[in-house]
């Protein structure tokens, strides 16, 4: 044992915290070690085993997720022992798992999958039906379980709980039959669930999906190009990333979902609400106005070109102004809008028509 | 807010008041629970029962409109019982007498009387306030909504700063912003007072820097404010020019305000859709979506961080850069900004607090993993501020203000004898234009709805689901009841997000005398019922609510809601049948 | 939100009829925890999770060799709310019929004729006026000079151990523990004085006694015996404990089907109680609801704590953070029943019981002999010695599980083989909880592991993968159900790297020892698995 706070991983000498993890430190230190159930936010639970390493004088692996460092631990997360390992536990999940992977939800990657690859697990153990129940009459229109997919990591069941705190959905049953369930398995939307979309986003396989690719189009992830942004919603200003598939609406784009940046990147921390999760049809909506609009003698709208439109304007504007005074206009802006565009609204009252009264809806 | 969201799971107590935290910030509220899970202590002050009061230590059920009574009587316990930080006190504010000495007749005992809070719990309150060090404070705008506002801002101000509760982390005083960029819109100088980075439009100092930069003559003189504006609709103000605000749903007393309306000599517009007051408009221009432009926003953290276009907006529809830039020119101005980046330099330039922050830097620093940059930020180098007043208060000193309770405007009456409260709900937003597009929004919240409570719903014929009329002294709206436990005996509550039943026909414009604000958080209503239960738009009758599962004093037997058959059914049924299903 | 009420979720679950719709609900309003976890816990324990089923027929290996089979077909055939189940520790009176949650001795086909379709009527020939039954036992003498649990000897309600062990102090009381050698008696065979001190030297200074009588490992049932005939042993056990650790609170996990174990132990509580003997300590009886796992210490605390029974990560152990994060001492029933003995008479006398490791054993035997039965004989005797004092073998031995489900078979060469911890694990085996099953030559060894292939299958409590799947892997792979590769030898080495992987992977001991009932056959019946 040292009195310094180090320990040794694969042989090399690492500083530690207290209370930090393997899993820490070998992060930090980009060793990779595969983990299915881990999730920074989440206590974690070492319940699937692919993290598991050898530490001198213990007789058993111990997952590098939930074993806290001690001072002089010899630690290895590769060798013979743990290749065996890791390659037979993911064989044996493979066994329970459908191995195309079409057969997930178009977009999320398969982890499980990616992990078996690289491992090189074999895949020729057999196969064996799933006996996780479905809650297929579930309507909610956004959260799809398919339980073929599942693989019980529970990150879905402990982020409902630990992070949104809405404790919609558990663990339900026991051995092979062991899903995930909501109360007397009631649809969603008859629970305390919030529709976050949070359990979609830590899934691993993709057991939990989204309903929607019907209606927004069925790219796989890969294929979508991701636009980082800010959400229009509240004031919080969580960052997400916009999945765009470039080819639709003759090139224009459509927002085919949206993901959450990675969990410690962004002030969100990987978190969404239903609004910034879900709430998009209305981008693409066809409501929309998508031509200048001036009302006729007729107190009708009718569509004009844009020059038209911005000449009615001005003239409309200016005409006001002539007619009963710089400080008869109003401005009024938006706190929906960017900070640019705040800024030209103000600039354009005070310095094209000469007034303050300019303002928004800023009630904080 | 002083801090910074991401201390808040670092707080060891938090003083939630007249914040729906998990329905208008959900984000936040994550944080929130993440604090009390990791074991902090949680005081929610709100006269309804909210998600974050099943979590809280104490949920402290006032009056509404109260909170002066309250937060008073809780600075009077920190004073007489010697909890305050007279360190900070003497060297970091001003006037420390003056509250020192009017709080003293707000005691616990008195405010209970007022607030209907028992004295007990405010001493727990203020000691465990006072004596916890990470200490925050979280409001929003059932603090600020209230022809007191302002007094209850000053009443929290004074709290933090008798306990010195300020310039350390996971404490301080925070606004949570309601719209995606009140932060931003303030901050860019969408204000009639101030100027880009909160300049006084009045200083002759900043008032000459501002002609020379943009070459023209300005006024000095402050202009109107969004509620005094729409209070002269009509009447001094002839012409309107509104951008991305549906103001006749978003507005208090709407039924006066569009009466106004007609009587404008012109209307200009900017919207992705019609709305309630694009009726009024003589011109509109399509305009862009957060998605389809390109920009910032400012979150309540001052974090500027970056808007980004996914996609082309639909037709001729241009983001609204373009088109008040075009609209400035075609009055004769001459502008020529090419991006929006442009536009911010701009800004940044005349401007201090932002002077450091760039389109540019943002970009590169997303790819160095950082997310955006908080102001102040005067250069380039300089990293941003997670929370202000660090090294002292930021301008000067703390300033007290002593606060007398003021009653609201209007309180309940033999007419009217209900208080109608109104807010928002994590299923819409504002005036809903794009929420209510949302299909399974839609199935939680289709139609519009008002809570009252059992008691008072007997009292007059109401069941849940029934179709009711609202009542004010400005105006009547149809929606559905919703028999609820949520909210206190005597008060009922509305959402204000239906153009079909817009609470703010009901709500009162008398405003907070030095912000302006409407008290949209407290007027008298009465309820009538006017039909019996019908199918809804999305035919759910408001299915899975948390307050419908677990409110206090809430039993199965009495649920009120739909969602509950299943639970109804099975408990009609004796629970240990004697033979089996077969 | 509370957690205070959490503990008393499947109490109510079961006061609610078991999980019927609604029930969860009803439960969350009740105790504040949130609906979704009422309902995750209950649909853990079969006993709540089923509520339909009202009779339940034990299919574990003794029961089934004993016809449980018929009398389940018998039952389905009568319309009874009939299913089988894994486990209901009454081996030696197979096959043994669960009716609610009291266990019928013996139970036969003709007696399922007999209820005409009413599963109130379920009675047992063998127990006609439905009272208290005991199992058969030996030696059948009262000998407490040789005899630690002493099993046919008079319950004793004086105190006078528990008194001496206040006399002579708590760490005179640990050092007899030590000089005993007393093992755990639940299936590890853990010094039992590493745990005392462990609990006893923690800094903290709440904390629990538990006694582990969630018995449910097939072949075993000497704690429903131990409990019947000498609750004043457990219970002053528990005291002694609780003393010496430093503890007030004492936890008693009964398994749910134990319901006439239950009222024994609730009137030795009161008997000791009236009498004054064990000044503040409180004993708090706590029902289990069907689910063997939580015979696993950690499972067993979570289950207590009201949580769905999955084992906890090691370290830390319960010593150290157990019952609400606690110290904890968790000890079987037969462990703890030694306590007063070894107080009584020293740690000497009690370590001079044992052959090749110390004290006395309880042997649980059933199967094929003359007299199955709890055996009280030294630790370490073989299995002829054994089946001896149990009425003899009933025709020619081929096969034995030396200890529960989870030890395996061994060939009947290897009838020599002490039964002890150290010797039986030298073999590759365990002693585990001494459920010793006789086979013999009748018997389809085949049959026979994969009984136990789906007890671990059926009982695994999901929370892991290599246990979750593997359990289920190697029963599908015994029964070919898997579509392996073609030739046998992949197959063969397919379920030898989930057999490893599962002893490698598991979180817990249920997943670790599941494969040894296949590959223990695989090495010493080869030929039964031919093709």
């Amino acid at each position: 044992m040292s009195d310094k706070s180090t320990i040794k991983l694969n042989g090399r000498e690492y500083d530690f915290a207290p209370g930090e993890t393997v899993l820490d430190v070998a992060a930090r230190h980009d060793i990779y070690i595969p983990t299915l159930c881990h999730d920074p936010r989440l206590d974690a639970v070492g319940a699937c085993r692919t993290c598991l390493v050898e530490i001198d004088g213990w007789r058993r692996l111990a997952p590098a997720c939930a074993t806290q460092l001690e001072p002089g631990m010899e630690i290895a997360s590769e060798n013979e022992r743990i290749d065996r390992h890791r390659q037979t536990l993911l064989s044996l999940y493979m066994t329970d798992h459908p191995t195309d992977p079409a057969a997930a939800e178009p977009g999320a990657p398969n982890e499980l999958h990616a992990m078996a690859s690289h491992y090189e697990a074999p895949m020729d153990w057999g196969y064996m039906e799933s006996l996780r129940d479905a809650r297929p009459d579930d309507r909610n229109p956004y959260v799809l379980f398919e339980p073929d997919l599942c693989i019980l990591c529970a990150r879905c069941t402990r982020y409902c709980d630990e992070i949104e705190g809405v404790n919609a959905i558990t663990l339900a049953g026991r051995a092979s039959e062991t899903t995930i369930s909501t109360v007397d398995k009631l649809s969603l939307m008859d629970t305390s669930c919030e529709l976050c979309g949070g359990c979609i986003d830590v899934c691993p396989t993709g057991a939990m999906g989204k309903k929607m690719p019907l209606v927004r189009g069925d790219k796989p992830e890969r294929e979508l190009d991701k636009v980082r942004t800010t959400c229009n919603f509240c004031g919080v200003g969580c960052q997400l990333d916009l999945n765009v598939d470039r080819d639709a609406r003759d090139g224009q784009g459509r927002i085919v979902k949206v993901t959450s940046p990675p969990v410690g990147t962004t002030t969100n921390d990987g978190n969404l609400c239903v609004k910034g999760r879900f709430a998009y049809d209305f981008v693409h909506h066809e409501d929309r106005i998508t031509t200048p609009l001036i009302r006729g003698e007729d107190g009708e709208l009718h569509p004009a070109s844009w020059d038209e439109a911005l000449q009615a304007a001005a003239s409309g504007l200016l005409a006001v102004k002539d007619k009963h005074g710089k400080d008869s206009l109003g401005f009024v802006s938006s706190s929906r809008c960017t900070m640019e565009e705040n800024f030209l609204v103000q600039k354009m009252s005070r310095a094209v028509f000469g007034t303050n009264n300019v303002h928004q809806c800023a009630a904080t | 807010m002083t801090n910074s969201i991401g201390e808040i799971r670092d707080a060891e107590f938090l003083f939630v008041i007249g914040s729906n935290t998990s329905e208008a910030h959900p984000i936040i509220a994550m944080e929130m629970k993440r604090a009390v899970k990791a074991g902090a202590t949680m005081v929610v002050a709100d006269p309804r029962s909210i998600w974050m009061t099943s979590i809280s230590e104490k949920h402290l059920q006032l009056r509404p409109g109260t909170d002066v009574w309250l937060l008073n009587a809780m600075a009077n316990v920190i004073v007489t019982e010697g909890l305050v930080d007279q360190e900070f006190i003497d060297e970091n504010t001003e006037d420390w007498e003056k509250v020192r000495e009017s709080v003293l007749r707000y005691t616990p005992e008195e405010a209970e009387k007022v607030t209907g809070i028992s004295a007990d719990d405010i001493r727990w309150t203020a000691r465990k306030y006072a004596t916890t060090e990470k200490a925050g404070i979280y409001y929003t705008l059932g603090i600020t909504e209230h022809s007191h506002g302002t007094d209850n801002v000053y009443c929290l101000a004074n709290l933090v700063l008798m306990t010195g509760h300020l310039g350390k982390p996971s404490s301080g005083m925070n606004p949570l912003r309601g719209q995606n960029n009140v932060q931003g819109a303030n901050d860019a100088g969408a204000t009639p007072v101030f100027l880009p980075g909160y300049q006084r439009v009045d200083d002759p100092e900043v008032h000459a820097r501002y002609e020379k930069s943009w070459g023209v003559e300005l006024s000095p003189v402050p202009g109107l404010n969004l509620n005094e504006m729409m209070k002269t609709v009509g009447d001094d103000i002839k012409g309107l020019f509104i951008m991305g605000e549906d103001i006749i749903i978003s507005e208090p007393n709407v039924t006066k305000l569009e009466k106004g309306m007609n009587n404008l000599d012109f209307v200009v517009t900017q919207e992705p859709f019609h709305n309630e007051t694009t009726r009024y408009a003589d011109v509109i221009f399509p305009a862009a979506v957060f998605a389809e432009k390109e920009g910032t926003f400012t979150n309540s953290e001052r974090r500027v961080q970056r808007v980004r276009k996914g996609v082309e907006p639909p037709g001729e529809a241009r983001a609204d850069w373009e088109i008040v830039q075009a609209l400035a020119n075609a009055c004769g101005a001459g502008w020529n900004y090419t991006n929006t980046a442009d536009v911010y330099d701009e800004l940044a330039r005349d401007a201090d607090k932002f002077a450091g922050i760039s389109h540019e830097r943002l970009e590169t620093e997303m790819h160095e993993g950082k997310t955006g940059i908080q102001w102040p930020c005067p250069d380039p180098e300089h990293p941003g501020t997670e929370y202000l007043h660090e090294n002292g208060i930021l301008r000067g000193k703390g300033l007290f203000v002593p606060v007398e309770y003021r009653p609201s405007m209007e309180l309940e009456d033999e007419d009217y004898g209900l208080l109608l409260s109104t807010g928002r709900t994590l299923y819409h937003y504002n005036a809903a234009t794009q929420t209510r597009r949302e299909q399974g929004l839609h199935m939680k919240q289709s139609d519009a709805f008002v809570e009252i409570h059992p008691r008072d719903a007997r009292k007059r014929g109401v069941s849940h689901g029934d179709m009711v009329r609202v009542s004010t002294r400005r105006g009547d709206v149809e929606c559905r009841a919703i028999v609820s436990r949520q909210v206190r005996p005597g008060c009922i509550w509305m959402p204000l997000h239906f153009g079909e039943a817009r609470a703010n026909v009901l709500t009162n414009d008398a405003g907070d005398p030095i912000t302006g604000t409407a008290e949209y958080k407290v007027c008298a209503a009465e309820i009538v019922k006017v039909a019996d239960r019908s199918e809804t738009k999305s035919g759910e009758l408001f299915p899975g609510s948390y307050y419908q599962i677990e409110g206090p004093g809430y039993n199965v037997a009495e649920a009120p809601y739909g969602a509950l058959k299943v639970a109804e059914e099975a408990l009609r049924q004796p629970l240990s049948p004697d033979k089996p299903e077969t | 939100m509370s957690e205070d009420r959490r503990h008393e979720i499947q109490e109510l679950l079961e006061k609610a009829g078991g999980l019927v719709p609604g029930a969860a609900r009803q439960v969350a309003q009740q105790t504040g925890i949130p609906e979704a976890d009422v309902y995750g816990v209950g649909s853990f324990y079969h006993l709540l999770a089923r509520p339909d089923a009202k009779i339940r027929v034990c299919t574990g290996l003794s029961c089934r060799m004993a016809g449980a089979d018929d009398v389940l077909r018998a039952a389905e055939l009568n319309d009874l709310p009939v299913e089988g189940c894994t486990c209901l520790a009454g081996c030696d009176v197979a096959p043994a019929v669960l009716r609610d949650r009291r266990v019928l001795p013996s139970v036969t086909v003709e007696d399922v004729h007999e209820a005409k379709g009413e599963w109130e009527n379920l009675r047992s020939a063998a127990n006609a006026d439905d009272e208290v039954w005991f199992g058969a036992v030996g030696p059948e003498r009262d000998d407490p000079d040789t005899l630690v649990l002493n099993l046919m000897g008079d319950p004793d309600w004086s105190g006078t151990a528990f008194r001496r062990a206040v006399e002579i102090g708590a760490d005179a009381v640990v050092e007899a523990i030590e000089t005993a050698g007393l093992q755990g008696r639940g299936g590890a065979g853990f010094p039992a004085h590493i745990k005392w001190n462990g609990t006893r030297n923690q800094a903290e200074t709440t904390r629990y006694v538990v006694l582990n009588a969630d018995e449910g490992e097939p072949g075993t049932f000497k704690d429903r015996e131990v409990m019947l005939r000498r609750p004043d042993r457990v219970l002053e056990g528990l005291a002694i404990a609780a003393h010496a650790i430093g503890a007030t609170e004492v936890y008693l996990y009964l398994r749910g089907e134990f319901e006439v174990p239950w009222t024994v132990i609730e009137d030795g509580i009161e008997r000791f109680a009236a009498a004054g003997v064990f000044g503040d300590i409180k004993f708090h009886l706590h029902a289990g609801h069907g689910a063997y796992i939580c015979g696993e210490e950690t499972a067993l605390l979570e289950a207590l704590e009201g949580k769905r029974g999955m084992p906890r990560l090691k370290p830390p152990f319960p010593v150290e953070k157990g019952l609400w994060g606690k110290p904890t001492l968790i000890h079987n029933v037969e462990t703890i029943a030694c306590v007063p003995a070894i107080v009584d008479r020293g740690g000497d006398w009690f370590k001079a019981l044992g052959r090749d490791e110390a004290g006395t054993k309880l042997y649980c035997i059933s199967g094929d002999v003359g007299r199955p039965g709890t055996y009280e004989l030294p630790l370490g005797v073989t299995l002829d010695e054994l089946v001896e004092a149990a009425g003899g073998y009933v025709g020619e031995l081929k096969a034995f599980s030396p200890g529960g489900a989870s030890s395996g078979f061994l060939p009947a060469s290897m009838r020599e083989v002490p039964l002890a911890f150290r010797s039986l694990g030298g073999v590759g085996s365990m002693l585990g909880s001494a459920g010793v099953v006789v086979l013999n030559s009748d018997a389809d060894l085949r049959d026979a592991v994969m009984t136990q292939l789906r007890f671990f299958e059926a009982e695994s409590c999901g929370q892991c993968a290599p246990c979750r799947i593997g359990t289920r892997y190697l029963a599908h792979a015994l029964s070919k159900n898997i579509a392996n590769d073609t030739t046998s030898g992949a197959a063969l080495q397919h379920v030898a790297d989930a057999a490893w992987q599962m002893n490698e992977g598991s979180i817990c001991g249920l997943g670790q020892a599941a494969p040894l009932p296949l590959t223990l056959a695989l090495e010493h019946f080869p030929e039964e698995f031919e093709a």
